[in-house]
């Protein structure tokens, strides 16, 4: 009896030990494929969007954004990115026949003459005989103003931009109508050959050769110029070895080239990229807030003692690889963790998760468990729908480029908005709580209500320095204090219905039930004022016009109404029924 | 009765239920003053809610009051936490944090009467090596006639459009000339002139090959107001004809009478610096490999006589020059990066936020710390 007590004791930490032994496995660098030391490929740094990265993270960002994954399905196999990058650069007649394009608009697909299936992922050479159609749909597109584009509009420059990048990609290295690399070297200086150059410079999406004395890194196409001029990279050779010898399947050659090309840059530096990219800490910490909600739920109905402690466990492995995710971004760009619209979601979501952990310990309820773990899972969720645009780690324009105002105004805003939201979940578990059980202990209540309290302090607080910081910042950049632009204006909803529910508290004009309707309200103010003002195109704050998102943020607005109205039904409403 | 009545109208000023009404008004005119801006640009949307009494609406013929605008909320805010201040949070320590927090409201909100009612908004065009002593009005239009007769000097008359707008016969200080306005256009679209067109309404300069239609005024943040105008200078009696001026003609019209030449152009308001600002170097970095914009900056050397001042100054993002009342961002660009637009803010009330937002937050923590310290205790 005793050891069964001692052993429940040490069930949340072994809960926790397990999930990170999970998320550690998930560093181990990959095997070979078909030989090919495809997880080294992957490490060549290259300078893409200004910025170095690996070979893995173009590849990864390129397939987020042609099909919203970072790998791809085919043939019963599943095919890492850096090699489906291989595969197109090299051997682009294989990499045409994978579906690598998610089209979902049924006009688009009758375009190309197909028809809505279950599959909605679709190959090259599917698209290929329809490519001067697209274009021309596309070019009439983009001939109106992006404001007043219909879906299909949309629909249609956005696969043919998808198009541009795909086939950027494939004629990076070598074009695909050439006879390769290898070859580019024996004609350098025929008129051919200074085509081909030309062509490559370019359509060149990334830059992988450094020349050794300077700051100055060149592109396929510019690098056979120089070689042209007599300058041969030292590393080009090699990088020509390499796509013959993928192309030929040749994996001995192809490794022993591709060793000699990274020798050439004995600062790899792209290794913590390189281990950021394989354990995906927001997807793994996706699954873990998953699991500790799950377990959470089968605890309020069965063997509470024991599996609460777990999913508290289970939410914490989920904090701690969330924390370990933001802390490589951090280390790798050397910002602060919030730098676009995509890094506020998972920063919303780690402040939820961090906040409700705090409550959790104080009260112990399981409530601060549920909350945060559901709004976790969710805000990483909305992160993971945002990654499709692009690199995450993007390199900060002019205006926003300064460390100190990122990391005080922005940190302090999207703070702001974790208390808001974490306010909202508790309110909304209130809800469901006062409808779903017939006599709700009034002891958890009264801490509901303390939780609900203190946390919407502490958003006000920050929502309304975060609110100054920034205005701040625009009087030192913009020469205003304030400006009434959108995204101000949302950030001054929230300090406002923060201090509408604290006043109207205080002057005792809602109770609590009144009080927990506001704050699950708040959860629209906080969503409108952090992705709906970016949807009105206006304005010195608009990172660009999503118009997916404009349907889900509907979505999750009409279901904060629904729950505020969930929220104000009596709980005599039941009572009544039950008596009829 | 009216000793009736006061008490009654304090405890209503002072009420925490008035603060949660206005603040819910406020909230709603800042959610359509946002959802305007779409249509209206930043400035019109700003100005229909924001800047005013009362938000009127179209009906038919007359414009109607539909809700109280912006200026009426922050006015009665303001009396609410002041008089909050005085009434409802008594002096004693515990209210330490509600006092300072109610008292840097007020500030804020003062700082915005302050920005709305002297901040003057302009702007500084510079190219590579020039030499400047004005500043331009964002938003500000007038006509100006410049007598070039000396060679050594100009002789600058201005005359707001605002003034033009009232049809006026403006005579010019100490000369025999004066500008009658014929028509005055707030916005105008204007074209060469076709043969299906109706006559020329200029008699004389570069308006009498225009076709000018009229046009509603934009406040839009992409589009410009062309202000036009129709006017007849008139030199000791003599009229000159009739000329086009209008900011969308950069081609420049003059007339000389009895030995005096004078230039004749619509631009925006200036206002003439006891300084001058010559631009040194325009720099516009951009990241390796991107035209993603890294950083712009404008080296400036400012002289000044009045103050026997030569200096260098870097300008550039979130660096402003802050300097005799005004301060000089970096805007903008231009004509293959050798051009740079500066914008110039004088606001007598910047520093009211800071100084807010330093009470306020010190005033939140106060309060907070104490609550949860309570809490504790009672626990």
């Amino acid at each position: 009896m005793k050891t069964g007590m001692r052993f429940a004791k040490l069930l949340p930490a072994l809960a926790l030990v397990l999930a990170l032994v999970f998320v550690v496995l998930g560093a181990l660098p990959p095997g070979q494929v078909r030989g090919f030391d495809v997880d080294g490929f992957g490490h060549i740094p290259v300078l893409e969007g200004g910025r170095v990265k690996p070979l893995d993270s173009v590849a990864r960002n390129a397939l987020l954004v042609l099909r919203s994954k970072q790998t791809l399905r085919f043939q019963d196999r599943t095919i890492a990115a850096s090699e489906w990058l291989l595969d197109l650069m090299f051997r682009p007649q294989v990499a045409d026949t994978q579906p690598v394009f998610s089209i979902d608009d049924p006009e688009v697909l009758g375009l190309i003459g197909l028809q809505q299936t279950s599959d909605r992922y679709f190959n090259f050479s599917t698209l290929a005989p329809h490519l001067l159609e697209i274009e021309k749909q596309a070019r009439a597109a983009g001939a109106i103003d992006s404001h007043e584009h219909t879906r299909f509009q949309n629909a249609i420059a956005n696969l043919y931009q998808r198009i541009a990048l795909y086939d950027g990609l494939k004629n990076t290295l070598q074009l695909a109508e050439s006879r390769g690399l290898a070859a580019e070297l024996e004609i350098l200086s025929t008129p051919e050959g200074k085509q081909h150059q030309d062509e490559l410079a370019q359509q060149a999406q990334f830059r992988p050769l450094r020349e050794a004395n300077a700051d100055v890194w060149r592109n396929a196409g510019e690098a056979l110029r120089e070689a042209a001029r007599g300058n041969v990279h030292p590393a080009l050779p090699a990088l020509a070895r390499m796509a013959s010898a993928y192309g030929s399947g040749e994996p001995e050659v192809f490794n022993r080239s591709l060793a000699e090309f990274r020798s050439v840059y004995a600062h790899a530096g792209t290794e913590a990229e390189m281990v950021l990219n394989r354990i995906e800490p927001f997807y793994k910490g996706m699954i873990l807030y998953v699991l500790a909600l799950l377990l959470l739920f089968v605890s309020w109905l069965w063997k509470r003692d024991l599996l609460q402690p777990i999913a508290f466990g289970l939410l914490i492995a989920g904090a701690v690889v969330h924390t370990a995710g933001l802390a490589f971004r951090v280390i790798l760009q050397g910002r602060p963790p919030v730098t676009n619209l995509y890094s506020s979601a998972v920063f919303v979501g780690w402040g939820v998760v961090i906040l409700g952990i705090v409550l959790e310990h104080l009260y112990r309820r399981g409530f601060g468990t549920a909350v945060s773990a559901a709004i976790g899972f969710c805000s990483l969720l909305v992160a993971q729908a945002l990654a499709t645009e692009g690199d995450t780690m993007e390199m900060m324009r002019a205006v926003l480029d300064s460390n100190f105002w990122l990391a005080t105004h922005v940190v302090t805003i999207t703070i702001g908005y974790s208390g808001t939201f974490l306010a909202g979940g508790i309110a909304i578990g209130y809800a469901i709580r006062k409808q779903v059980i017939a006599d709700p202990d009034p002891a958890t209540t009264k801490s509901l209500e303390a939780m609900v309290y203190g946390v919407v302090c502490f958003a006000l607080f920050f929502s309304f320095v975060g609110t100054v910081l920034g205005g701040i910042w625009a009087d030192q950049s913009w020469g205003r204090f304030w400006g009434w632009d959108p995204k101000e204006n949302g950030a001054l909803l929230i300090v406002l219905w923060n201090a509408i529910i604290l006043h109207a508290r205080s002057s005792k004009w809602v109770q609590e039930r009144g009080t927990m309707a506001m704050v699950i309200f708040g959860n629209i103010i906080t969503s409108f004022s952090w992705f709906g003002v970016n949807m009105l195109g206006v304005g010195l704050h608009s990172y660009g016009f999503m118009d997916k998102a404009f349907w889900w943020l509907s979505a999750f607005i009409g279901s904060q109404l629904l729950l505020t109205g969930v929220c104000l039904l009596p709980s005599r409403f039941w009572k009544s029924l039950g008596r009829a | 009765l009216s000793k009736k009545i006061a008490p009654f109208v304090w405890r209503g000023i002072v009420s925490i239920e008035l603060g949660v009404v206005a603040m819910a008004v406020l909230m709603v005119l800042v959610f359509m003053c946002t959802i305007a801006q779409v249509k209206m640009g930043t400035y019109g949307a700003v100005e229909h809610f924001m800047r005013h009494f009362l938000v009127w609406a179209r009906l038919g013929n007359f414009d109607i009051p539909v809700f109280p605008g912006g200026a009426l909320v922050g006015l009665v805010l303001t009396a609410n936490l002041v008089a909050s201040l005085f009434d409802r949070l008594v002096w004693n320590w515990r209210k330490l944090g509600l006092w300072l927090v109610h008292a840097g409201l007020i500030l804020l909100f003062a700082g915005e009467f302050v920005t709305a009612a002297f901040q003057d908004d302009m702007r500084l065009t510079i190219e590579q090596g020039q030499t400047v002593g004005y500043l331009e009005s964002a938003r500000d239009v007038e006509l100006a006639i410049i007598d070039t007769t000396d060679p050594a000097f100009d002789e600058v008359f201005a005359i707001p459009a605002t003034m033009l707008a009232e049809f006026v016969t403006v005579n010019l200080p100490n000369t025999t000339l004066s500008i009658n306005v014929r028509r005055f256009f707030a916005n105008a679209q204007l074209s060469d002139r076709e043969q299906s067109d109706p006559p020329a309404l200029a008699t004389m300069g570069v308006g009498t090959g225009v076709n000018i239609v009229e046009s509603d005024v934009t406040t839009s943040d992409e589009e410009d107001n062309h202000v036009s105008a129709l006017v007849e200078p008139i030199v000791a009696g003599h009229s000159q004809g009739v000329w086009l001026v209008s900011q969308a003609i950069d081609a420049p019209q003059s007339f000389s009478h009895e030995g005096h030449t004078y230039h004749l152009s619509m631009r925006p308001r200036r206002s003439y610096l006891p300084y001058t600002i010559s631009l040194k170097k325009f720099t516009h970095g951009v990241y390796p490999g991107t035209d993603i914009p890294k950083d712009f900056s404008s080296l400036v050397h400012i002289s000044n006589p009045v103050r026997g001042e030569e200096r260098d100054v870097l300008i550039y993002m979130n660096q402003p020059l802050r300097y005799e009342g005004k301060a000089f961002y970096q805007a903008s660009f231009g004509k293959g990066d050798t051009l740079s637009i500066l914008q110039v803010v004088a606001n007598p009330g910047w520093l009211l936020p800071y100084v807010s937002c330093v009470l306020v937050t010190l005033g939140l923590l106060f309060h907070f710390v104490l609550a949860l310290r309570r809490r504790k205790a009672k626990a």
